[in-house]
């Protein structure tokens, strides 16, 4: 088979397994499963084979689609470093993740739908990352949005995951109408929508001749925007720790290697463009420092685990565009992939520790046995210390990329900031790592909600399934089955890449076209090394030696900390900001529209039938009056015509 | 006798059918008015005829369609009066009062 065909079968697998789950198996929810399991396993080899035999050069495979004036629109796929490697990253992940639900999904009501989605979702990223040309690119891009927003509304009886699911599909489309206008500029710049046509224009030294800067300062600027949606950059950060109203699973595949990776993903895929921005590079090295930190703050206080998590997502998207915006396509395109594999990881091990548990609280399930579940508690602390980059873990080698990118003058202050913000990373990781693993009944930490509060069925927000969790925990005890095999198997997968995706940096740097990989000596590690240390230590300072009152230091300083709980205020500000204007507008649109229009329009039909009804009592039925009327009028007729004729002829 | 002449007399006859339409409440007595005020009309057609056009013809020839066209009238209103009279057993006008709105 050749590689075209190869390509275009991994691609198309989740689609027709999407299909075939929906429209036919959708009452026969196993053999839905195993429909939509199996594409991912087609769909996976296909990537992995491509990666594996697929050469340097970069190569398209693309069919005419349909020609406007000169411009000729192509649909097809692009084989180069960037899309296999993200490929395999997205179908390995996808497959862990549609294994792992096997299980976790295995009493739900609507198990089918589930599969069939997560194939789509699969299908979506795939497309985006294989896209040969803008529009192609643009389409997936929103139907990755799409997808998300079904998968977390998946449980769709439920207000709040309803409201989340809004919420995510409305502040990301904030950002793609700019990455659509941005599109357009480009397109118009450039006079081509093939990706690597305008890779190749922007790609060589200094600006391209026929594009003046400040457009493309513009571009940049508006498929920044776009960016920042997509992967949930302040400031429209705030879907992303609700979208965990989502299965697990979801959470798990939205966070690592779909969605969020998108926006990251095109920055990789144009980082010519934005290279060629100087501006505009200052502006995405400062919101995504500022993002960081920012999510680092609110992730130190979370008790959730599935937000704590959500929290690191947003966190380590800043810092993947902090490489990227400060120069070094290697640097954030590398912590793309690792963080892919461990923020997978993190998540499925959270979603065994609540299907087992029975509760969000990360205090509660410590304090429940969350160390006996073996497995997983292996998984969490391999995937806590990549993404505390604790060397020789994934993160650790990415990470430390990201701050060696950052050499230039200018970019110290950034520099500092972004330690911090690291530091934090690791702060919190282990504080989570320790509050689970290391619980202390007679600590002062106050669990919010007791262990197995979801196995009774009365609503809690991160588990509308309630009958999901609770038939499962029910029909195989409480700790002791916690981890079946198919549940087991994936983390420990996901455990393995986290361990050594990072000793492949060089692969992937030369896959991506990355002459020269920057190899730090040990001096140049050590602050990456000792920021990673400190924060773990002070970590187990507050939260992980025996006796330790697990508070955190942020309790000397009780108005910090609600003001991290409370994630700064920004969803209320926000609220008030856009959403209630935006109610009191849609109110006055509603008044407008009920009292104005549709009041006026019954004004007209009650009038006619007013004035019908009054003159139907005329209608008396006497005869000699109606024939007196006719006289009458005839007569006054006849007086008025006379008149005027004579009156003209005078 | 000048064509003013006529014309009154026939105003006179048509003002006294209009009357009879008007103000009796027996059904005959009506129908009786209508023919009054057919005839007036007649009158009128047969004077200008004689004092103004100078074919005495067609004015006649209308008055004959007329006379025959009011036999017709009177006998279907005759039948429709003596329906009323069957149904109801009175004629009075002032009591049909179902084409009321």
């Amino acid at each position: 088979m050749t590689e075209g065909l190869t390509a275009m079968l991994g691609v198309t697998a989740p689609l027709i397994g999407f299909a075939l789950a929906l429209i036919f198996f959708r009452k026969k929810h196993d053999v839905a499963a195993a429909v939509s399991v199996f594409s991912g396993l087609i769909s996976f080899f296909c990537m992995t084979g491509l990666l594996l035999t697929h050469g340097s050069e970069a190569t398209t495979h693309v069919a005419r689609w349909f020609t406007i004036g000169d411009v000729e629109l192509t649909f097809g796929i692009l084989l180069d470093g960037k899309t296999l490697i993200m490929g395999a990253v997205v179908a390995l992940v996808t497959s862990c993740i549609q294994i792992y639900s096997l299980s976790y999904m295995a009493h739900d009501a609507s198990k089918a739908r589930f599969f069939a989605f997560l194939a789509f979702f699969e299908w979506s990223m795939l497309s985006l990352v294989y896209a040969a040309n803008l529009l192609q690119l643009f389409i997936f891009w929103e139907l990755v949005g799409l997808a998300s927003f079904f998968l977390i509304g998946f449980w769709y009886e439920k207000p709040s995951a309803v409201r989340a699911a809004k919420k995510a599909f409305m502040m990301t489309r904030i950002g793609d109408v700019g990455l659509f206008i941005g599109l357009v500029l480009l397109f118009m710049a450039t006079g081509s929508l093939d990706v690597l046509g305008i890779n190749a224009t922007f790609d060589a030294a200094g600006l391209p001749a026929t594009i003046d800067k400040d457009r493309v300062e513009w571009i940049a600027m508006l498929l920044f925007i776009g960016v920042i949606g997509k992967s949930a950059q302040f400031p429209l950060h705030t879907w992303l720790p609700d979208a965990m109203e989502g299965p697990t699973p979801v959470s798990a595949l939205l966070h690592s290697a779909t969605m969020v990776a998108a926006g990251v993903f095109l920055v990789t895929r144009f980082h010519g463009v934005f290279l060629d921005a100087e501006t505009t590079r200052v502006w995405m090295l400062a919101i995504a420092t500022f993002t960081a930190l920012l999510a680092s703050t609110m992730a130190m206080v979370a008790k959730d685990m599935k937000r704590v998590l959500a929290f690191s997502s947003i966190s380590q998207l800043g810092f993947m565009l902090i490489g990227l915006a400060a120069g070094s396509l290697f640097a954030g395109y590398f912590h793309l992939i690792t963080h892919a594999f461990f923020k997978a990881l993190l998540f499925l091990c959270a979603g065994s520790f609540i299907h087992a548990l029975g509760t969000n609280d990360m205090i509660a399930m410590g304090r429940a046995g969350a160390r006996k579940l073996r497995i997983t508690s292996i998984g969490l602390v391999v995937g806590g210390a990549a993404l505390a980059g604790i060397p020789p873990l994934a993160g650790f080698f990415s990470k430390e990329q990201i701050l060696g990118a950052m050499h230039e003058g200018w970019q110290t202050g950034f520099k500092i900031a972004a330690m911090g913000a690291a530091f934090l990373t690791a702060y919190y990781t282990f504080r989570m790592v320790f509050l689970l693993l290391r619980p202390d009944a007679n600590s002062r930490a106050v669990a919010d909600e007791p262990a197995g509060a979801q196995h009774g069925g009365h609503g809690h927000d991160a588990h509308g399934a309630h009958a999901t969790d609770a038939h499962d925990a029910d029909a195989h005890g409480h700790d002791a089955h916690g981890e079946p095999l198919v549940i087991r198997a994936p983390i420990a997968v996901l455990a393995f890449f986290a361990l050594i995706a990072g000793f492949f940096g060089d692969s992937i740097g030369h896959a991506i076209g990355i002459e020269h990989i920057h190899h730090p000596s040990f001096g140049e590690m050590l602050p990456a090394i000792g920021i990673a240390l400190l924060g773990v230590a002070l970590a187990w300072f507050d939260y992980g030696r025996s006796g330790a009152k697990q508070v955190g230091f942020l309790a000397l300083v009780p108005p910090l900390e609600t003001f991290f709980a409370k994630r700064w205020y920004l969803d209320e500000l926000y609220h008030y900001l856009f959403v209630t204007p935006a109610i009191w507008i849609a109110r006055l649109c509603f008044g407008a529209e009920t009292r104005g229009f549709d009041k006026s329009a019954d004004a007209v039909g009650t009038g006619v039938i007013a004035a019908g009804g009054s003159v139907a009592r005329s209608h008396n039925g006497r005869l000699q009056l109606y024939v007196a009327l006719a006289v009458l009028l005839i007569a006054g007729l006849t007086l008025w015509v006379g008149f005027e004729v004579s009156g003209g002829a005078r | 006798m000048t064509l003013q002449t006529w014309l009154l007399f026939a105003l006179v006859i048509f003002s006294i059918g209009l009357y009879a339409v008007l103000a009796r409440r027996n059904l005959i007595a009506i129908l009786i008015g209508i023919e009054l005020m057919l005839n007036a009309a007649n009158i009128n057609f047969l004077a200008f005829n004689h004092f103004v056009t100078s074919d005495p013809a067609v004015g006649q020839i209308i008055v004959l369609f007329v006379i025959g066209l009011a036999a017709a009238e009177v006998s279907i209103a005759l039948s429709i009066v003596l329906a009323v009279y069957r149904q109801r057993k009175a004629i009075d006008v002032q009591d049909l009062d179902e084409l009321r709105g």
